[in-house]
């Protein structure tokens, strides 16, 4: 630091609402402290968080603090992401099992901030007096539930929520070595009774953070289960408490919560470290997480700040505290993450009554074993560039006999016209597609990699670890995504062909207001378009479910089923595309000369056989490009895909590109894994394209 | 040959139905927008049952110190959504035009490389780019956001002005080679202006990959004030909690002018796409 | 006024070709073409669909390239030079007007892209714009234009550069039938005004005929004959020529027959097919009978096919048409017949 200079620090956070402005009031607070140093906050949107941490850090482009998390912490030590704070820092200034989570080997990686934990949210205009154990809570439930209300939401097929059970049933997720242990008679006894609440509808079905939420703000249900980010969500007219979650009775055990700890954390190769560390331990420090305890609602770290009358005082951030006390600290192993996804599958598995406790767990546990595999071993360089100089060699052979050379003079301008884009194509287009591609041959976290030749194409191709038929097979989301693909483009024709034809008539009154308002979903941004149609197809508060009701049909559950949920799917994804095929149509119809037509009319053509024969015909050549690469866009419709059923139900209604995308982010970062899914896509296209192009070229003569 | 009133009111029947529900969805957000809470309506209905502005006042009166950052987040979405439609739409041209008209060493290939190039997953492309940017100093820059926006908009756009030259009659330019200009005044004096309405659907569509984008954006930029609107309307989007009216502000802020430029634009598109027959 | 124009445009100016040859792959479009268009001729391609000459037009104009060969324009190799370079003007089939510029802006674009000053683009263009009539149609699109205006302004835009030579790419084909002739009139006064070059391309022999100071007829890219209409239609160098002009086409008779059947008594050696021109059929009260077959009254002739003995021929008569179904003697005027060897070549 030198003098006269303003020392410039950069921190990133996903903080938004209360608890960013109390960060930014505090990190003022800091820079009228430390006239020599200037802090920019970075709000970076949760989506995009570990993503850009994981890609900036290992470039230096990091910032100087960011806030992480304790669960996160193996990974990103592994991955040479974070360093270790050399500080001395004195235990006692926190909330004792604040620094445990981040410490490993003996070193600490973060400077607490908060814990978080759930707890339960109970609206005292229901409760007076909050369930002390499962059967009081059952109880009021069962109360609640004779009154036609709910008695108590939470996101019940998380297994972050669920883990509070597990633990006070005497499961757990991980064992002292940090290897799955869902498999066990005391988890499968949690998960019955989650099983037996639902069964009696004492719980919200299908709850997600948004149900939960509306459900507990309109007095719908009398308890919540949630952490104090719910706090802002809360509407200001509703009285609640916080309490601990209650003893499980059969037990006699406390259903502990998982905690995780927020940290500011040191990126590796930043030069930054002890300004950093002094702004660390300032927003740690007291009079700051007393503006972050009291203004953001944060369950702060320090020590200190809870011997204030004013938060000793504050019934809902105690209640935080006491739970804490109690809370299981998240592992920071790896093992956790690959833990989520398929305990999730298994809560959802049982709680709609697909098979009993005890298997969907095993079924579980098989798979987290299997995303946890061992790499590929490593492979040799020399058998390896043999077989790809075969295999272009064959290549080469392929092409030179599908196409012989057409002698013609070239023209040299062309390239003048076509460098500048070649040129941009080339270098951002061309340059990333080899690294990735190349990124296949590895096994690659992001950091390290090591060479591996076919093998990831291997494992993906021999379906090891899983069945055939799993949906975690490539095999099987091939088929989805061929089913996928076929379905989208056939309804996106259809209906972009049958709505033209109506808006064909130049006499049609309106017809340019039609026009232009079934052409909207094109307009929308599709990640928007996602969410909302998400929120349509929800069981129990879904439009599409009430207009069932309206109708006098059964509700449907739609993503308990792969095929409803399948459905679900196609219908957000058609909704985006049908425009895009009706305004080609509509132009493609406008250039059929009304002759043809009136010729074949005169010959006694009724309108179904003009349409047939005259009509589809001429607008075909149209169509064709607009279906070519329709089908290429839909086959990689992530964003639909992943936001509206979420792979739901176990993962079956997951495309190539979604499991390509869980492999690389969800699944221990195995970026070789997921480039070899990428570079299968691809090839998969390539051949889709050529059968088709072939297809309408011999349809053509 | 007017069709039988029967016939035009079951097609009037039918386009609104296909209207009311492309729009409802729409009307959702709008519900959620004008609704002061920060929580998804259940009710099917589409139909405010209160309004308020509230949303909105908080999402445009974002501010970091003295910076509005609404206004210079739109102004950055502006800059670089403009800058990809003019950068994209200008490399668009002349690639569509050699695809288009001449014969070269090379022509199948890059053919082949526009389509291609829609193919690979950007799961796995984005990292790789992301350290290309960092290579060529382009990150945390605007013009890093054009190039990588532009690159991911021109195949599209080949594609589709091809199309609309390869129906241009060959015959315009060799009349101005023969009238004493050259293959760059053909392109620029004649073609060019012939294809209006192919350049305006191309230009709408570099303008929406632009405008609509933001894990990218959320990846390359790294101060609020830089950011473009979506990724500021990603922050309302957490982890564990969703602000879902301000999102839903945000949402119908971000898509208005692109809903307007269709409005706009609308009558181009369907020619633009495929009509290319050019009486003369 | 326009006579300014007509003399800028007389300045000498002769195209030549040097075995000038086309290939497309492997197949020959052009075989080795070797003529020269004087000064002033207005001379016409003429062939069926697919013989070349649209290409050989083409490379003329610099737009397709050739594989062999040299072309001059004024004595000057053009072969490798650009389009522009070249100094000639072309009219299309289609027109190619700019459907974005007016009629004025259409006829001033060549003179632009030769940076002529404004205000001799506009004197030039209002010259052109009264020596065709197209003083109203000026500030118009070309889409407002009936096809006949089209190909005027097509015209005016060729005439308006002052050329070397003028290239015509079957300019009347997309005409109705009257218009067709209107303009045929007019170009071929226009030619007769200006006595510039030009090389004029169709497939109609009319046109050729009518048009024509001499005709080059080409079949798969082989030049066939060239010289006067006059010259092509007494003498045509083989059977093709002789079919190719002449409406209602020439009457083909095999040799051998016409000896079995008497219609004449000796045959030149070698003659293996005769072609007798349909006015050198003669009706005479003691000649060969044959039955009328059908009759085609045009007004001031008629066309009368007959059936001789299994030999069917049509003959033009300008008199006294027999009725259908009528026996008529005829006679043939041995001066006006055509002999063709085995390989159709003029004997």
């Amino acid at each position: 630091m030198t003098l006269g200079l303003v020392l410039h620090l950069v921190v990133w956070h996903a903080y938004h609402g209360a608890e960013e402005s109390a960060f930014e009031h505090a990190t003022l607070a800091f820079e009228t402290a430390n006239p020599g140093v200037s802090v920019e906050l970075v709000a970076v949107p949760f989506g995009a968080y570990s993503y850009k941490l994981e890609a900036a850090i290992p470039h230096g482009n990091g910032p100087d603090l960011f806030v992480g998390k304790s669960n996160g912490l193996q990974e990103w030590i592994d991955r040479g992401l974070i360093d270790a704070i050399d500080a001395e820092v004195d235990p006692s200034q926190f909330v004792s099992g604040t620094l445990p989570p981040l410490i490993h080997h003996q070193r600490l990686y973060g400077v607490p901030l908060a814990f978080k934990s759930v707890a339960l949210f109970y609206r005292r205009d229901r409760i007076t007096k909050p369930p002390r154990t499962t059967d009081e809570l059952v109880a009021i439930a069962e109360r609640e539930h004779a009154a036609d209300r709910c008695g108590l939401a939470y996101e019940a097929a998380s297994l972050s929520y669920h883990a509070a059970w597990l633990h006070g049933f005497g499961g757990r997720i991980l064992d002292d070595n940090n290897q799955p242990a869902l498999d066990s008679a005391e988890a499968a006894r949690s998960i019955e009774f989650v099983r037996m609440l639902a069964n009696r509808h004492l719980i919200a079905e299908e709850a997600t953070g948004q149900l939960v939420t509306d459900l507990f703000n309109r007095g719908e249900c009398a308890m919540a289960i949630s952490g104090p980010w719910f706090l802002s969500d809360i509407e200001a007219d509703v009285r609640f408490g916080v309490a601990s979650l209650p003893i499980v009775s059969s037990t006699g055990k406390p259903a502990a919560p998982l905690s995780e700890i927020e940290a500011l954390m040191l990126p590796a190769r930043s030069k930054t470290h002890a300004a950093a560390l002094n702004f660390a331990l300032f927003l740690s420090g007291k009079d700051a997480a007393r503006l972050r305890a009291l203004e953001g609602r944060q369950t702060v770290a320090t020590a200190a700040t809870w011997q204030l009358d004013e938060i000793k005082n504050d019934p809902v951030l105690t209640a935080f505290y006491d739970q804490f006390k109690l809370a299981v600290p998240m592992s920071q192993s790896r093992a956790l993450q690959a833990s989520w996804e398929p305990g999730q599958r298994a809560l959802r598995r049982v709680l709609r009554g697909d098979v009993d406790a005890k298997r969907a767990l095993a079924g579980a546990q098989a798979e987290i074993v299997a995303t946890l595999r061992p790499a590929p071993p490593p492979a040799a360089k020399l058998p390896f560039a043999i077989s790809l100089f075969a295999l272009g060699l064959a290549l080469l052979w392929w092409r030179q006999r599908a196409q012989p050379e057409v002698a013609f003079r070239s023209q040299p301008v062309a390239y003048v016209y076509l460098a500048p884009a070649a040129v941009a194509m080339g270098v951002l287009v061309f340059v990333p597609f080899v690294v990735g591609a190349a990124m296949s041959l590895f096994d690659y976290d992001g950091v390290h990699a090591t060479f591996v030749g076919w093998g990831n194409f291997g494992n993906i191709l021999r379906a090891r670890d899983t069945s055939l038929f799993s949906p975690l097979s490539f095999y099987f989301a091939l088929l989805v995504t061929a089913l996928w693909t076929v379905a989208n483009v056939a309804l996106h024709v259809a209906i972009g062909v049958a709505l033209a034809l109506l808006l064909r008539s130049p006499l049609l009154r309106l017809r340019g207001v039609y026009r232009a308002l079934l052409i909207v979903p094109w307009a929308v941004p599709n990640y928007i378009t996602a969410l909302i149609w998400k929120g349509l197809f929800h069981k129990q508060f879904g439009a599409i479910n009430a207009l069932l009701k309206v109708c006098h049909l059964e509700p449907i559950s739609w993503f308990a089923h792969f095929w409803t949920a399948f459905a679900a799917n196609l219908a957000t994804n058609v909704w985006l595309g049908f425009p895009f095929m009706m305004v080609v149509t509509l132009g493609a119809l406008s250039r059929i000369p009304r002759e043809l037509e009136e010729a074949a009319a005169l010959d006694g053509a009724s309108a179904w056989m003009r349409l047939r024969h005259i009509v589809l015909p001429l607008i075909r050549p149209a169509l064709l490009p607009a279906v070519l690469i329709g089908a290429v866009w839909t086959f990689n419709m992530f964003n639909v895909v992943f936001l509206v059923s979420g792979g739901e139900p176990d993962g079956s209604t997951d495309i190539l590109v979604s499991q390509a995308y869980r492999w690389a982010f969800q699944r221990g970062h195995q970026y070789g894994y997921a480039a070899a899914y990428a570079v299968l896509i691809f090839l998969l296209l390539v051949a889709q394209t050529a059968f088709g192009r072939r297809m309408s070229q011999k349809q053509a003569t | 040959m007017k069709p039988s009133l029967a016939i035009r009111i079951s097609i009037h029947a039918l386009l609104l139905a296909a209207c009311a529900i492309t729009l409802y969805p729409v009307a959702w957000v709008v519900k959620t927008a004008v609704t002061p809470r920060q929580s998804f309506s259940p009710s099917p209905n589409p139909w405010p049952s209160t309004w308020s502005l509230s949303n909105f006042r908080d999402v445009l009166g974002t501010h970091q110190g003295a910076t509005w950052l609404f206004g210079r987040q739109l102004l950055n979405s502006l800059l670089v959504s403009a800058s990809v439609t003019i950068v994209g739409v200008v490399l668009a041209c002349g690639a569509a035009y050699a695809l288009s008209r001449f014969r070269f060493i090379g022509r199948d290939f890059s053919l082949r490389g526009f389509l291609l190039s829609q193919m690979f997953p950007g799961v796995v492309t984005a990292i790789p780019l992301y350290i290309l940017l960092d290579h060529l100093q382009l990150l945390n820059s605007l013009a890093g956001l054009v190039l990588v926006y532009s690159t991911t908009a021109i195949p599209f756009c080949v594609f589709m002005l091809k199309g609309y030259f390869d129906s241009l009659p060959h015959e315009l330019e060799e009349a101005v080679l023969l009238d004493g200009g050259t293959h760059f005044d053909a392109f620029f004096r004649v073609i060019l202006p012939l294809s209006r309405p192919a350049l305006a659907v191309t230009a709408l569509f570099s303008f929406l990959t632009a405008w609509n984008e933001f894990i990218l954006a959320a990846t390359f930029m790294s101060r609020p004030a830089s950011y473009t609107l979506p990724v500021a309307m990603q922050n309302y989007v957490g982890d564990f909690s969703t602000e879902w009216g301000h999102f839903a502000a945000g949402a119908v802020l971000v898509s208005l002018p692109v809903m307007l430029l269709f409005f706009a634009l609308e009558k181009h598109l369907i020619g633009g796409l495929t009509e290319g027959a050019v009486k003369g | 006024m326009p006579l300014r124009l007509c003399e800028s445009a007389r300045s000498m100016a002769t195209v030549t070709l040097d075995g000038v040859g086309k290939d497309h792959g492997k197949a020959q479009i052009l075989g080795s073409l070797s003529f020269e268009i004087a000064d002033g001729e207005l001379l016409v391609l003429v062939g069926p669909s697919g013989c070349g000459k649209s290409t050989l037009l083409r490379c003329i104009a610099g737009l397709d390239e050739l594989s062999r060969g040299r072309i001059l324009v004024d004595g000057r190799d053009v072969t490798q030079a650009a389009p522009r370079d070249r100094d000639l003007a072309m009219v299309f089939q289609n027109y190619a007007l700019y459907p974005h510029l007016t009629v004025r802006e259409n006829l001033a674009f060549g003179l632009k892209m030769r940076k002529m000053p404004a205000a001799e683009i506009a004197q030039r263009v209002n010259d052109v714009a009264l020596l065709l009539g197209l003083e109203t149609l000026l500030e118009r699109t070309p889409q407002k234009l009936s096809g006949g205006q089209c190909q005027r302004v097509a015209i005016g835009r060729a005439l308006v550069r002052t050329p070397k030579a003028f290239l015509f790419d079957e300019p009347l084909s997309n005409l109705d039938a009257a218009l067709r002739t209107q303009m045929r009139v007019e170009l071929k006064r226009l030619h007769q005004r200006l006595g510039a070059t030009m090389i004029y391309v169709t497939h109609d022999q009319v046109e050729a005929m009518t048009l024509a100071d001499r005709i080059a007829v080409l079949r798969q890219g082989v030049l066939q004959q060239l010289g006067t209409p006059t010259e092509l239609y007494e003498r045509p160098n083989n059977l093709f020529v002789a079919r190719f002009l002449g409406t209602p086409e020439i009457n083909v008779v095999d040799g051998k027959e016409l000896m079995q059947k008497q219609f004449m008594a000796t045959l030149p050696d070698r003659a293996v097919k005769v072609g007798i021109r349909p006015e050198s059929i003669h009706f005479v009260a003691d000649g060969k009978p044959a039955r009328v077959d059908l009759l085609e009254q045009l007004g001031w002739e008629s066309l009368v096919h007959l059936d001789c003995d299994g030999v069917r021929l049509v003959a033009r008569v300008s008199a006294n048409a027999p009725t259908v179904g009528a026996t008529v003697g005829f006679k043939i005027d041995d001066r006006a017949l055509h002999y063709f060897d085995r390989d159709e070549k003029r004997l």
